[in-house]
C-alpha cells in the first residue's frame, strides 16, 4: 500500500476521532492565517489586475485585460530579475553549503555558537549594513583604494557593477541558505560515511551518495528561500548597483508608488506569482521524480 | 561675511541644535509664561524678543498680537505624518510646551508616493502630513484632507502672497504652505572645465567631459524637467509628440550617467567620483558645506527654468486631534518659529516675517532664495503620475542607466 | 578434472583495508572548510565592524571618513526619544511575533504529518506563495484588507479598530510561520519515525510522545525558526511601512527615513548597541545556563549553544 493510502485507512479507524482533531488543531493556526492574511489579500489583487486606474492614483472597478497586455509587452524586468536571482542563489550555495556543512559537523558547543553568531549581524539594520557595503567597495576607503593601489594608482571603483551586487545579496540572504542546509544536514548519521568510506567508496562518491540524498530537502529548501525573495529584490541592486539595473522590484515600485496604478502593478505581480508557482512545481517534480520514499513535497 | 564665518555658520547649523533653553530664553519664552498665556484666554503666541545664538539680525520688536484665542481644550496628542528630520526638535518642544500637548507622535515616510500610497490604501490616524503641493488636489478629490477653518490659523497672514491661490489649492482651504525650493544642477567647480548655466550645456557636458560622472536623482517628475525645459516645453507636459523627443534625450544621457540616486548624490559630489549631478539643495549645507563655503561646490538654477517645489502642511480628514493640529499649523507661521525652522532645514521659507529671525547667511544664499529673476522662471509641478507615456519613458530610462 | 596444483600459497587478494586508508586530501580539505568558514565569518562581520567603527566617528553630522573617536553619537542616540521608541517598537512587535510564528509554524508542520495528500498540496502552495509574493504587493494589499474590514466592523460593531502593534505582528506572522514550517518540516523529512511510532504503540498520548521524543529532535529547527522569524521582523521595512500606524514605526522605519537627510553616526550607534547588546545577552545566557547545568550535575556539552545545537 502507499503510504498515503496506509495513512488514509489508519484515518478511517474508529477511535480516530481524537487523532483527526488533533490535526486540525494542529493545523489550524497557520491555515487561518494563510487564508486571511495571504489568500484574501491575494484576491484582492488579482481582483485589483482587472481595474483601471482612478484618476488621482488607485483602483477603479473595472474588468479588463489591459493590465496584462501591458505587463506582458515588458519583460525586461522580469527576465533581468531572473539572471539576478540565479546568480544569487548559486553564489549562495556556493558560500553556504560548504559552511553548513562544517558547522553541522562540529562539537555541539561550537555548533550552537557559530549557528547564533551567524544571525547576530542581522540584528543591525539591513539599511546600515549595506551602506557599509557601500564604504567598503566605494572608490573612498577600503577595498577600492585597496585594489587601486594594486592596479597601479586611481581608484577602483567597483560600485555599481555586477560584482558588487552579487556580494551585496549574498550577503543578505546567506541565512535563509545556510538554516536549512544546516538544519538537514545536522542530523545526518556520521556512521554513514564512515561505513561509506570503509567500503571502499571515494570521496566524491561518498558525498553524491551519502550526503547529498541526505541534504537535499535542506538544499531544495534552502535554494528556494533565496531564489524567489531574489527575483522581487531590488534595493541591494539599487544602492550597491547605483541604480542602474531595471528589476522586477523596481517595476512594482514604479507601478504601485510613481504611477500609482494599482491595477497595472497588480497584473505584474500577478503574472510573477503564476511564472514562479510552475517554475517552483516543476523545480519540484523533477527533484521528487525518481525518489522512492514520500515526497519531499516542499521538502 | 568672510567666507570662514559662512563656513562656520553652516557648521553651526548642521550640528544638534542650538540648545533648548537658550532658545527659549532667548525668545523671551518660559515654560510656565508660555503655559499660562496658552491657559488664559487671551494669550496666545509668544511676546518677542528674539535672537537666536546664531543670528546677527538685529532685535525685532515684538511682533505677534492676540489672535483668535486657543480653545481651552486642545488635546494632549498630535500624531505627525512627515519627512524625516523636517521639523525642528525645538519647536517641537517649544509646541508641546505652549500648548500643552504631552505627546507629539512624529512618523516618518521617506517620499509623497508613499504617503499617497498607504492613503490610498485606507490608512488613518494621523492628524497632520506634509505632502509636496501637487499631490494636494487628488488628495482632496479622495477625501483624505480636511477644509480648514481659515480663522483658526491667522497667521496665514504672513505668507508671501506669492504662494497662494495657486492651482493646487485656489481657495487656499486645503493646505498651508511649508517650504519651497528647486530642482536644478550641482557642480564641482574644479573637476568641470565650466560651471554649466543651462540644460543645454547640462546636455552637452554629460556627453561630453563628464560622461561616466553624472548623477541624477531618483524621481520621476525632476528628471523630465531637463529635456522638456531644454526643449523649450512645460515640464508638465503630457503632449505624445513633446513627450517623444524628451524620451530621445533621455535615452541619449543614459549611458553616461554613472548612477540614479537619491540620498548618496552628495556624498558622490564630495568625493569626487560625480562632477555634475540634477539634484537638490540639501547638500550644500551637508555633505558639501565645506566645498560650499570654499566656493568648490555651488548649485545652478539653469536659464530655460526649473520647478519649483512646494511642500505643504494638511490636516487629514479623520484627523483624531484636531484642535492639536489646528494649533500647530497657527503655531509654526509664528515669525520666530517659522525662522527657527529654515535654520533647521536650510529650506526657503514662504513666510516673509520670518526672514528677520533666518540666519542671514541662508537669506543671502541664492540657492536656497532664489533672487526674484530667477523665480520668474520657476514653474510648478503637477501631478503627472498616470500619464502612461511618462511612465513608459521611465522604465526605458532606468533600463539604460551605465549603459 | 584433473587436479591442478594447489599453490604453496595463495595469491594475495586485494581485500578492503579494515583500517581507514590514507586519505592525503583529507586533511587538506579540512583546511579548506576551516579556511571557508573563516572567510565567511570574516566577510560576514566586516561591514559590522565598519558600522561600530563609524558609530565613534567624531562629526558633526553626516559623513563619509573617519575622523577620529567620540562617544557623542552614542549620548545622543540614547537621548533621541524618536529612536529610543522606534527601537522599543522593534521588539514589542518583533518578539511576539517570532513565538507566535514558531507556535503556529511547528505545529502546523507536525499537523501536516498526518493530513491527506490533497491538504498538504494545498498546504505547500500557500506556504510558495507567500514566499513568492513580493513585499510591497502583500503589503498594499494588506493595508487595503485591513481598512475595509476596520470599515466593515465599525460600521456593523461600532468598535473602531486601528492600525498599530497588531496590524504589522498579525503581517509579520504569515511569512514567518511559512519560514518556520520549511524549516521544521525539513528537519522532519527523512528523520527516523520508528521511535515515534514506538512511543505511540506503547501507548503514549501524543503530548508526551512530542514532548519526549519529537521536541528535543526538532530542537535546532524551532530555534532556527524562532531566531530568523526574530530577525525578519526586527529588520522588515516595507511591509511595516504600510500596515503601521502613529506611534508604531519600528527601527527600519526611522532608518530608512534617515537616508533622506543623511544617515548620522547616531545610527551607526543605535546598531552598536543594539550589537553590544544581544552579544552580551548571548554571553550572559551561555554562562547562566552552563552554571545551571553544572548546578544539577550534567557534565560535558552544556549553555545556550548545547540547546540551540542538540540533537
Amino acid at each position: 500500500m502507499s503510504a498515503d493510502a496506509a495513512r488514509g485507512a489508519k484515518l478511517a479507524e474508529p477511535g480516530r476521532f481524537r487523532a483527526r482533531l488533533l490535526t486540525t488543531i494542529l493545523v489550524a493556526p497557520a491555515a487561518i492565517w494563510y487564508i486571511v492574511l495571504l489568500v484574501l489579500p491575494l484576491v484582492i489583487v488579482v481582483i485589483f489586475s482587472f481595474g483601471t486606474r482612478a484618476k488621482n492614483g488607485g483602483y477603479a472597478p473595472a474588468f479588463v485585460l489591459d493590465n496584462y497586455a501591458r505587463a506582458l509587452s515588458k519583460p525586461d524586468p522580469f527576465i533581468d530579475s531572473l539572471w539576478m536571482a540565479a546568480a544569487g542563489t548559486i553564489g549562495c550555495l556556493l558560500v553556504g553549503l560548504p559552511l553548513a556543512y562544517f558547522i553541522a559537523t562540529r562539537a555541539t558547543r561550537r555548533k550552537g555558537l557559530l549557528i547564533l553568531l551567524l544571525v547576530v549581524p542581522f540584528w543591525t539594520s539591513f539599511l546600515i549594513r549595506t551602506y557599509a557595503w557601500l564604504l567598503i567597495l566605494g572608490p573612498g576607503i577600503g577595498v577600492g583604494t585597496l585594489l587601486g593601489s594594486l592596479v597601479g594608482g586611481g581608484r577602483v571603483d567597483l560600485l555599481g557593477t555586477p560584482f558588487a551586487v552579487l556580494i551585496g545579496l549574498v550577503y543578505g540572504y546567506l541565512p535563509l541558505m545556510v538554516f536549512p542546509l544546516y538544519v538537514t544536514l545536522e542530523r545526518m548519521d556520521r556512521t554513514l560515511i564512515e561505513a561509506s568510506k570503509d567500503l571502499g567508496a571515494g570521496r566524491w562518491a561518498t558525498f553524491r551518495q551519502v550526503t547529498l540524498p541526505v541534504a537535499l530537502p535542506g538544499l531544495v529548501t534552502g535554494s528556494i528561500l533565496v531564489f524567489i525573495p531574489m527575483m522581487g529584490e531590488y534595493v541591494i541592486p539599487q544602492l550597491l548597483g547605483l541604480g542602474r539595473t531595471y528589476l522586477m522590484g523596481n517595476a512594482l515600485v514604479t507601478d504601485f508608488l510613481d504611477a500609482r496604478n494599482w491595477p497595472n502593478g497588480s497584473a505584474r505581480a500577478v503574472g510573477l506569482i503564476v511564472i514562479m508557482m510552475v517554475t517552483i512545481s516543476g523545480y519540484l517534480w523533477f527533484v521528487n521524480r525518481g525518489r522512492r520514499t514520500r515526497e519531499v513535497s516542499i521538502l | 561675511m568672510t567666507d570662514r564665518d559662512l563656513d562656520a555658520a553652516i557648521r553651526r547649523m548642521t550640528q544638534s541644535r542650538i540648545n533648548r533653553r537658550g532658545f527659549l530664553a532667548a525668545t523671551g519664552l518660559g515654560a510656565t509664561s508660555a503655559f499660562l498665556a496658552a491657559c488664559s484666554s487671551n494669550g496666545s503666541g509668544a511676546t518677542a524678543a528674539p535672537s537666536t545664538e546664531a543670528s546677527a539680525a538685529p532685535t525685532a520688536a515684538p511682533s505677534t498680537e492676540a489672535s483668535a484665542a486657543p480653545p481651552a481644550d486642545i488635546e494632549k496628542e498630535l500624531f505627525m505624518y512627515n519627512w524625516a528630520a523636517y521639523v525642528s526638535p525645538d519647536n517641537m518642544e517649544l509646541f508641546k510646551e505652549q500648548f500643552g500637548v504631552e505627546t507629539f507622535t512624529y512618523d516618518v515616510y521617506d517620499n509623497n508616493e508613499v504617503l499617497i500610497a498607504k492613503l490610498q490604501g485606507g490608512a488613518s490616524g494621523y492628524d497632520i502630513a506634509a505632502p509636496t503641493a501637487e499631490y494636494v488636489p487628488g488628495m482632496v478629490e479622495e477625501g483624505f484632507l480636511q477644509k480648514l477653518d481659515l480663522s483658526r490659523i491667522p497667521n496665514v497672514k504672513n505668507i508671501n502672497k506669492t504662494f497662494k491661490g495657486l492651482w493646487w489649492d485656489p481657495t487656499d482651504e486645503y493646505q498651508v504652505p511649508k517650504d519651497y525650493g528647486t530642482t536644478g544642477i550641482l557642480y564641482r567647480k574644479s573637476l568641470i572645465s565650466k560651471i554649466p548655466q543651462s540644460w543645454r550645456e547640462f546636455y552637452e557636458m554629460i556627453k561630453g567631459e563628464a560622461s561616466g560622472k553624472t548623477v541624477f536623482v531618483d524621481s520621476m517628475g525632476d528628471v523630465f524637467v531637463f529635456p522638456l525645459k531644454m526643449l523649450g516645453y512645460s515640464l508638465n507636459s503630457v503632449d505624445q509628440n513633446e513627450l517623444e523627443e524628451a524620451r530621445q534625450i533621455l535615452l541619449e544621457v543614459a549611458p553616461h550617467l554613472y548612477a540614479l540616486d537619491s540620498n548618496e548624490y552628495g556624498f558622490k559630489l564630495k568625493d569626487g567620483t560625480s562632477v555634475l549631478t540634477l539634484g537638490w539643495t540639501g547638500p550644500l549645507g551637508q555633505e558639501l558645506a565645506d566645498e560650499h563655503t570654499a566656493g568648490e561646490a555651488g548649485y545652478v538654477v539653469p536659464s530655460e527654468g526649473t520647478l519649483f517645489w512646494l511642500d505643504t502642511w494638511v490636516m487629514m480628514a479623520e484627523a483624531p486631534h484636531p484642535n492639536a493640529a489646528y494649533a500647530w499649523l497657527n503655531f509654526i507661521h509664528e515669525p520666530e518659529v517659522q525662522g527657527e525652522e529654515t535654520n533647521y532645514n536650510l529650506y526657503a521659507t514662504t513666510n516673509d516675517p520670518a526672514k528677520e529671525f533666518v540666519n542671514p547667511e541662508i537669506l543671502a544664499n541664492p540657492a536656497i532664495f532664489p533672487p526674484d529673476d530667477v523665480i520668474a522662471s520657476l514653474e510648478g509641478a503637477q501631478d503627472t503620475s498616470g500619464n502612461n507615456q511618462r511612465i513608459d519613458i521611465w522604465e526605458e530610462f532606468k533600463s539604460k542607466i551605465g549603459g | 578434472m584433473s587436479a591442478t596444483a594447489v599453490p604453496a600459497t595463495l595469491p594475495r587478494v586485494a581485500r578492503p583495508s579494515t583500517r581507514r586508508r590514507a586519505d592525503p586530501f583529507g586533511s587538506l580539505i579540512e583546511v579548506w572548510f576551516r579556511v571557508h568558514t573563516g572567510a565567511v565569518y570574516v566577510f560576514l562581520y566586516l561591514p559590522i565592524l565598519v558600522v561600530v567603527l563609524f558609530a565613534f566617528n567624531d562629526t558633526q553630522g553626516v559623513a563619509a571618513r573617519f575622523e577620529g573617536f567620540s562617544i557623542r553619537w552614542f549620548e545622543i542616540a540614547l537621548d533621541d526619544p524618536v529612536v529610543m521608541k522606534s527601537l522599543t517598537n522593534s521588539f514589542i512587535v518583533a518578539i511576539p511575533n517570532a513565538i507566535l510564528a514558531t507556535a503556529f509554524g511547528t505545529m502546523a508542520a507536525l499537523g501536516l504529518q498526518r493530513v491527506g495528500k490533497r491538504v498538504r498540496l494545498g498546504f505547500d502552495a500557500l506556504t510558495y506563495m507567500s514566499v513568492i509574493v513580493p513585499e510591497i504587493v502583500i503589503a498594499l494589499a494588506t493595508l487595503v484588507l485591513f481598512a475595509t474590514s476596520f470599515d466593515a466592523i465599525e460600521t456593523l460593531t461600532g468598535i473602531k479598530l486601528k492600525f498599530g502593534y497588531p496590524t504589522i505582528i498579525a503581517a509579520h506572522v504569515l511569512f514567518n510561520t511559512s519560514l518556520v514550517l520549511l524549516l521544521v518540516r525539513a528537519r522532519l523529512s527523512g528523520m527516523d519515525r520508528t521511535l515515534a511510532e514506538a512511543s505511540e504503540d506503547l501507548f503514549a498520548t501524543p503530548w508526551r510522545t512530542f514532548r519526549q521524543i519529537t521536541f528535543p529532535l526538532l530542537l535546532p529547527a524551532i530555534v532556527a525558526g524562532f531566531l530568523l522569524s526574530f530577525t525578519f521582523s526586527f529588520d522588515d521595512y516595507v511591509i511595516t511601512t504600510f500596515v503601521s500606524g502613529p506611534g508604531s514605526s519600528t527601527l527600519p522605519l526611522f532608518i530608512f527615513g534617515q537616508v533622506r537627510r543623511g544617515v548620522t553616526p547616531e545610527t551607526n550607534a543605535v546598531a552598536a548597541m543594539i550589537l553590544g547588546f544581544t552579544l552580551a545577552m548571548l554571553l550572559i545566557g551561555q554562562a547562566v545556563l552552563t552554571w545551571q547545568a553544572r548546578r544539577a550535575g550534567r557534565r560535558g556539552d552544556t549553555g545556550m549553544a548545547a540547546v540551540v545545537a542538540e540533537t
